[in-house]
């Protein structure tokens, strides 16, 4: 375990009193609080944020000093929240800690430009969206990160039973073939939000 | 690179799960369907279009096909596929149940006939010819009794009589169901006749397993806890491992077990229903191909396996015995249709899936679509999948979570 004090991540005032309320209604007058990183994808990044004893620190942990309790993370979510921020929101509907996280950003919340990013566009239009415009659907091109193609698939295409097979028998091959420095196509469409999909399973 | 040929309907649940298993094992895949890919002009090779019912026809065609792309195996995700799939990959000399095996056991008249022929304990049972009268027919028969179309699964147009009005009406209904053109399209002369048997009262189990070189592996022995006793047979939870004692999951297996080396399903899944009532196991059926919808999901095989990727290394001759079903328990719950009409919305999706020990939930059906409870019914709402560490646990938060949802059908 190795103590530092430059904490890679920052707590928001907010989210530090929530902590602080929190480890005070445990009766813990010298909290720590662990935060990992349980799903790096950036599809759906996921993280966990608990107050921790110090029988539950391990070895390899970083531990960081914040204003009035201890940050325990280890090494490879530390790696990945450099440069994050704990926040902590309230709604009617629920409340919790919100990680801002500019290393794990979701998909589609980057700017779509660049090269590869237009050719792969280019490609969309000039083959996909011909082809499954037959069955009433279209793929969007949401964002191209790490050389990973990220789509969305929307009219008959959306919770088509064979949406999957139009992704990785047709657009996968086209678009590899097509722009060869791709290395893996995703589907981020909500299937299940899909009203007109052009075929349903059955039994 | 070897390459798989799957076989898939337009309507499966499969694709998904059989492609993610392809992609795993790092094999080509060709995708055989019954409707023509919208991409397919630009992947050559990566589609093909067949059709499930003339099966010499489709057969050639992929043996066509073969000649460019050769083919490793065959497998076939659902029902409708299974008897090309079969006739395909003896024609190529691949590794699958053989044709004769697949229509003794998708035929549920000649599957009781061959087993009851052999000695196996079966219910009594006859087949007619859906332009008989219904009412000469039920006045030849015990009661109560089952009427089943010979070919649909997932107890579609399977009826429940316990009267002679009761099967009059009961045959009526299902004359209805077979009479409409996705059937016919589906099951052709089978479409046509109608098997009715004794009704046999107990537990519900069902057995999925790989049959290699005519050896069966058991892979799970699903229990139904809910009563299916008629007049519909709905299916709801599958939870596995099985309550049963372990004799009787014994005596279920070598069941399943010699049933299946005597209809000749040697290589290639198998997915059987059973009934148990007391020491008494009888077979419903053995189906050649495995578990459907979206169930398979909850099986899963140590380190990190799929039933589909089980399937798959089976049929392209890579070791497949040494996974073992992941410790605890899983089940699933085919979610079902309270009325006929239009589906207008669901609700409680979030609370259902924040029931601890729930891990999935999946809407099938989109909003505004037309929804047909059984027996006439060809689709399920959706499924919701648990794990937890013991059966009883899981029954209880599938049960919880289903609860939960609330749907609301216009009902035509």
């Amino acid at each position: 375990m190795s103590d530092t004090t430059q904490s890679p991540i920052k707590f928001t005032d907010l989210a530090r009193d929530v902590v602080l309320r929190f480890a005070d209604m445990g009766g813990d007058s010298s909290p720590a609080v662990r935060i990992q990183v349980s799903s790096p994808s950036p599809l759906d990044p996921r993280y966990e944020i608990t107050l921790i004893d110090d029988q539950e620190k391990c070895e390899e942990d970083l531990v960081f000093g914040q204003q009035g309790f201890e940050v325990v993370m280890d090494p490879e979510s530390a790696k990945l929240l450099d440069g994050a921020s704990v926040d902590w929101v309230e709604s009617l509907q629920q409340s919790g800690f919100k990680v801002e996280n500019p290393n794990l950003a979701p998909i589609g919340s980057k700017p779509l430009e660049g090269p590869l990013a237009d050719r792969v566009r280019q490609v969309i239009e000039q083959y996909v969206n011909p082809g499954v415009a037959q069955h009433g659907g279209h793929v969007t091109l949401v964002e191209v990160r790490d050389k990973i193609v990220y789509l969305q698939m929307g009219g008959g295409c959306q919770g088509c039973g064979m949406a999957s097979v139009t992704l990785s028998q047709g657009i996968e091959r086209i678009l590899k073939e097509q722009v060869p420095e791709i290395v893996g196509i995703e589907d981020v469409t909500n299937h299940s939000a899909g009203d007109s999909p052009y075929f349903t399973s059955e039994k | 690179m070897p390459r798989v040929l799957l076989l898939f309907a337009r309507t499966s649940y499969r694709a998904e799960a059989f492609l993610e298993a392809a992609r795993r094992l790092g094999v080509d895949v060709t995708v055989g369907s019954n409707h023509r890919q919208a991409l397919a002009d630009f992947a050559p090779g990566a589609t093909l279009t067949l059709g499930f019912r003339d099966v010499a026809r489709s057969s050639a065609t992929i043996v066509r096909f073969a000649a460019d792309y050769p083919l490793a195996a065959i497998v076939a995700a659902g029902d409708d596929f299974t008897p090309l799939a079969a006739a395909a990959s003896e024609a190529l000399e691949l590794t699958h149940h053989p044709s004769q095996a697949v229509r003794r056991a998708r035929n549920k008249a000649l599957m009781r006939e061959r087993l009851s022929e052999a000695g196996f304990s079966s219910p009594w049972f006859r087949t007619t010819r859906l332009d008989e009268e219904p009412a000469a027919v039920a006045s030849k028969i015990e009661f109560p009794c089952v009427l089943k179309p010979l070919a649909l699964s997932a107890s579609r147009g399977v009826i429940r009589a316990d009267t002679p009005e009761q099967f009059v009406r009961a045959w009526q209904r299902i004359r209805g169901i077979l009479e409409q053109d996705d059937v016919v399209g589906r099951i052709g002369r089978l479409a046509s006749e109608l098997l009715i048997e004794a009704y046999l009262p107990g537990r519900e189990v069902a057995l999925e397993g790989i049959v290699s070189a005519g050896e069966l592996r058991t892979l799970a022995v699903l229990d139904k806890p809910d009563l299916m006793d008629g007049p519909f047979f709905e299916e709801t939870i599958l939870v596995t491992p099985s309550r049963f004692p372990e004799q009787v999951q014994e005596d279920i297996v070598s069941l399943v077990s010699r049933c299946a080396a005597h209809l000749g399903l040697s290589d290639g899944p198998i997915h059987a229903e059973l009934r148990v009532d007391a020491d008494r196991i009888s077979l419903l059926e053995i189906a050649p191909r495995s578990i459907g919808g979206r169930c398979s999901r909850i099986l899963r095989f140590e380190p990190d396996k799929s039933l589909e990727e089980l399937i798959l290394r089976h049929s392209l001759g890579m070791p497949h015995d040494d996974f073992l079903r992941e410790p605890g328990a899983a089940g699933v719950m085919m979610l079902p249709i309270p009325a006929a009409g239009v589906l207008l919305e669901v609700v409680g999706l979030e609370a259902a899936l924040e029931v601890p020990g729930i891990e999935g939930l999946e809407i099938t059906i989109p909003l505004g679509h037309t929804v047909v409870p059984l027996p006439e019914g060809n689709r399920y709402l959706g499924f919701l999948f648990a794990r937890a560490e013991t059966p009883d646990h899981v029954e209880n938060v599938l049960r919880a979570a289903h609860a939960r949802i609330k749907v609301r059908i216009e009902e035509a």
